[in-house]
């Protein structure tokens, strides 16, 4: 026990990790936008309280109700008074202007996609904005209740909207940014541990492997072709479920060959894979695709517009500089001497490769998801500009700011859309740099 | 040297197969039926009778060779069916081949499915002039219609009842409509009833010859038509085929709009170099000064900057009639045209106050990356030993760090350089797209909104050779900027 415990401390004491984060804190910057990345974050994770049309939480008729938070579309009330019973049709209730016993209003009472009648055709923030009260008169609205940062031609809040688009570019650029890495790293770390002639094993047995994907390809995919269309156009969930159903069988089918081809390992004569070579040039070639134009044209042509297509579009075409970075670090570390002894030990390769190698060569990689984050939300925001991708009843940035060039007047749609697609990705670029030069080897004392 | 150019262009076969290759499975997986498209602002009739259209849909279908396989081989169940392609309308192909994924039973969905189109067919023909017989006629024609991209269960089910009670009345009543219900109710009955899923549960690889890709590469000259015709020369011939919305060849489209995303971007890279390099440089000399701290900081806002950001901006702020009225709008000459007889020289200053905010926008974005990167690559190189030697012998700063430093920073400025040549074929379609520049960008945006699929193709795959032909220049420029490295392994 007591011995265990010294040597974490003494482990502690030259870690690299630890050593890169304390960089990291030097760079005043980066802490800053750390900062305002975890704002962001919870901005985009509190939207729907933050900004919303609905109260968080209100008392009619000695019913205390929270309709942000409800899954149902209506409440049935019964007034006190007269004992009639009320539908409340919670989409389309008049709550501005009913009376509450007691109520509580999100700081910014505005909803994305609903535009406010009495404000329509581009207000701006600096202009009196007024509401139609209940008994008819109007009434100016004042502090939070105005459009803080303006409404568009149909009156939407931009602020509202801004903040609800804060969900979608950062679901979207950590998303894909997730995809990315996956492969990215996976791929990278395949190439750079295993390197050319590491991977021997007899012909008959890479025939078997490769035969697999086949079936496995057949079974996953083709079959279950319909249902994942038809789960795509019913929800984003059901779709993700078929999907993550479909993989796994795609994956078990592959691995029960790889099982089989390992049976056959010494059968045949005995071959060395450059699986190096075969990766590094794939990933040449890959990149050889113009990127934006296969973005624009893969999202313009699925079937329906989804968010989930954007991010695996942005996803499945942004993995090869991860995976490059990734590779090389790991040709540098698989020569290090605790990788010497942990084959000493008898690991599995395995295990060598992602418990001691991936584990400490991660660090490039992590400077690279940090650009490609905002890379990423820049892909997004600008789909969304031209109008592809994104479905049009999303709110987001980009949208915004394309409603703002269709209207020169309306400065305000063009200006806080823009800062806030430059500080998220600001952030992002400041955090990566900071990050570059946390984990470069040639500054480590 | 030579060898490794030689080895270069080799590895240049597979990327340009896998490029088209790309580009042509997105084209084929793309909504909407081209044959449709055609159709629709083509030669166009549309009231002509219904055996016509049927014709000259079967005639395009052929034309543009959709009636092939797609690909040399194919993955598919031991349901499948070859003569599948052959249906002419995307609609009820795939309504047909989802059929057949859920029955199994192949010959019977065939069957069903030319019944049903020669139903149509010959439903629409009509002699008579009695309203009665019109009116089922009518009828039956939608019910048969909506069986034809039916495939749920009830939805057939519901249909195919209606329309055989249809035929039956109309046979009670001595009508005729030219079809027969017995041969509907036994289809029908085929494809809800005589199910051989297992069918679909085993894999076969299908091999095909003469397909899609190949002709859309190749052409189809060894493979004329009944009536002797060919159609395509190939896109290795430079034969992209006929944009579907415009009906033009794609090659002259490409031809009009190429200018003037070259123009751009040789301008805006010429640009970037020469305004981006001189500041790299001397932020790199005058390290960790004022002048350098705040240059850094500029050079990174602009970086963050998105494009589409500061287009706008500069629009809404020089080429707007309240705050600065400075600057078109849009277009890229006065919106009149250019007066006749106009040489170049007026041509250009016309034209010049309509470049002046695009060229900003594609220039400010590279000049930040490009700075940034001189200056980085200045700093590293200036720590080594053989710029102190050259200090040491007394050179100016400007000669120590201009002609010694930056050969040696060249390299990354080269990468940056590569990557024009495919933005000369893509066009910036988002800042095309903002100044209604009528360059390639645009061209890609209308048509990817318009699914005109061997527009996108072509540009993809054009775009993809430029970038291949960047990476073997930038290469090139590597040796000649440093002699060390070694290409020969």
């Amino acid at each position: 026990m007591n011995e265990t415990k010294q040597h974490n401390t003494t482990a502690a004491a030259f870690n690299f990790r630890t050593y890169a984060w304390k960089r990291f804190r030097q760079h005043k910057a980066a802490v800053v936008a750390l900062y305002v990345l975890i704002g962001l974050m919870l901005v985009a994770v509190l939207a729907p309280v933050i900004a919303n049309d609905k109260p968080i939480y209100c008392k009619l008729h000695n019913e205390h109700l929270f309709p942000i938070f409800t899954t149902k579309n209506k409440y049935i009330l019964i007034d006190n008074n007269t004992n009639d019973t009320i539908q409340l049709q919670l989409d389309i209730a008049p709550w501005k202007t009913m009376n509450f016993e007691s109520v509580l209003w999100p700081p910014i009472p505005w909803y994305p996609g609903k535009g406010d009648s009495d404000n329509r055709g581009y207000k701006s923030p600096g202009d009196d904005q007024f509401r139609t009260t209940a008994v008819g008169g109007s009434e100016q609205l004042r502090g939070l209740n105005k459009h803080v940062l303006g409404t568009n031609a149909s009156g939407e809040d931009v602020l509202a909207g801004l903040i609800h688009g804060t969900r979608i570019s950062l679901l979207i650029g950590i998303c894909a940014m997730f995809i990315a890495s996956i492969l990215g790293l996976t791929i990278g770390a395949i190439a750079g541990f295993y390197g050319d002639h590491r991977i021997r094993t007899s012909w008959f047995s890479v025939v078997i492997f490769s035969f697999g994907w086949i079936p496995a390809w057949f079974y996953g995919f083709q079959i279950r072709a319909y249902q994942l269309s038809d789960a795509l156009s019913d929800s984003a969930f059901h779709f993700l479920g078929e999907l993550v159903l479909t993989a796994l069988i795609f994956l078990t089918i592959v691995y029960v060959f790889y099982l089989i081809s390992r049976l056959f390992q010494n059968t045949g004569r005995i071959i060395k894979i450059p699986i190096d070579t075969i990766i590094s040039r794939g990933i040449e070639i890959f990149n050889s695709i113009p990127a934006l134009i296969l973005i624009i044209a893969l999202a313009a042509i699925a079937k329906q517009e989804s968010i989930i297509y954007v991010v695996l579009i942005i996803g499945l075409t942004s993995w090869t500089g991860i995976a490059r970075l990734t590779r090389a670090e790991l040709l540098r570390i698989r020569e290090m001497e605790y990788m010497t002894a942990a084959k000493a030990l008898g690991f599995s390769e395995r295990r060598q490769l992602f418990v001691h190698a991936l584990r400490n060569g991660i660090g490039p990689a992590l400077v690279a998801i940090s650009f490609g984050i905002a890379s990423a939300i820049l892909i997004e925001s600008g789909l969304s500009f031209l109008g592809i991708g994104v479905p049009k009843d999303v709110a987001t940035w980009g949208q915004l700011l394309y409603q703002g060039k269709e209207n020169f007047q309306a400065w305000w749609l063009v200006v806080f859309p823009g800062i806030a697609i430059f500080v998220t990705v600001t952030v992002y670029n400041i955090i990566g740099e900071a990050l570059r030069d946390a984990f470069d080897p040639r500054l480590k004392k | 040297m030579l060898r490794y150019i030689l080895r270069r262009i080799l590895l240049f076969i597979p990327a340009l197969f896998v490029i088209s290759l790309l580009a042509f499975l997105i084209s084929t997986q793309a909504p909407g039926d081209p044959v449709e498209m055609m159709m629709k602002g083509g030669t166009g009739d549309a009231s002509g009778n219904a055996r016509n259209s049927f014709q000259q849909r079967q005639e395009l279908h052929r034309q543009l060779g959709l009636h092939l396989p797609v690909f040399y081989f194919s993955l598919g169940s031991y349901s499948d069916c070859d003569t599948l392609s052959e249906i002419p309308e995307k609609k009820i192909r795939e309504n047909a081949a989802r059929l057949i994924h859920e029955t199994g039973n192949t010959d019977g969905v065939m069957r069903y499915i030319a019944l049903v189109l020669r139903h149509e067919q010959q439903l629409q023909i009509s002699s008579s002039t009695d309203l009665m017989e019109d009116q089922l006629r009518a009828n039956a024609l939608t019910h048969i219609r909506a069986l034809q991209v039916a495939h749920e269960h009830d939805k057939i089910q519901y249909h195919g009842v209606q329309a055989v009670a249809l035929m039956k009345t109309a046979e009670r009543l001595g009508k005729k409509l030219n079809v027969s219900s017995s041969e509907l109710q036994s289809g029908l009955s085929s494809i809800l009833f005589e199910h051989k899923k297992w069918k679909t549960y085993i894999p076969v690889v299908h091999w095909h010859g003469y397909n899609q890709y190949h002709r859309w590469l190749f052409g189809d000259s060894g493979h004329p038509d009944d009536r002797g015709r060919t159609f395509t020369n190939g896109a290795i011939r430079g034969d992209f085929g006929f944009s579907l919305s415009t009906k033009l060849s794609v090659a002259t489209t490409i031809k009009e709009a190429l200018p003037w995303s070259i123009v751009f971007t040789v301008c805006s890279i010429i640009l970037a170099y020469l305004i981006a390099v001189p500041i790299g440089v001397w932020s790199a000399m005058y390290h960790n000064s004022r002048i350098d701290r705040i240059s850094s900081y500029v050079l990174f806002t602009l970086y963050s900057l998105p494009v589409f950001f500061v287009a706008t901006l500069l629009l809404i702020t020089f080429a707007n009639p309240d705050v600065f009225n400075w600057l078109p709008a849009s277009g890229i000459k006065p919106a009149i045209g250019y007066p006749e007889h106009a040489d170049w020289l007026e041509k250009f200053q016309l034209s010049l106050p309509h470049l002046v905010l695009p060229l900003i926008c594609y220039t400010y974005s590279s000049l930040a990356f490009l700075s940034r990167t001189t200056r980085v690559s200045i700093l590293e190189i200036a720590r080594q030993d053989f710029i102190r030697t050259a200090q040491a012998k007394g050179l100016s700063p400007a000669k120590v760090f201009f002609k010694h430093a930056l050969r040696n920073a060249l390299l990354p400025l080269i990468t940056v350089f590569a990557g024009i040549f495919p933005m000369a074929v893509g066009g910036s379609v988002i800042i095309e797209f903002i100044f209604t520049i009528p360059g390639m960008g645009r061209e890609i945006l209308q048509a990817v909104t318009t699914k005109d699929y061997p527009m996108i193709v072509a540009v993809f795959t054009l775009s993809g050779t430029m970038t291949l032909i960047g990476y073997l220049i930038a290469d090139i420029l590597y040796a000649w900027a440093d002699p060390r490295i070694q290409y020969e392994k």
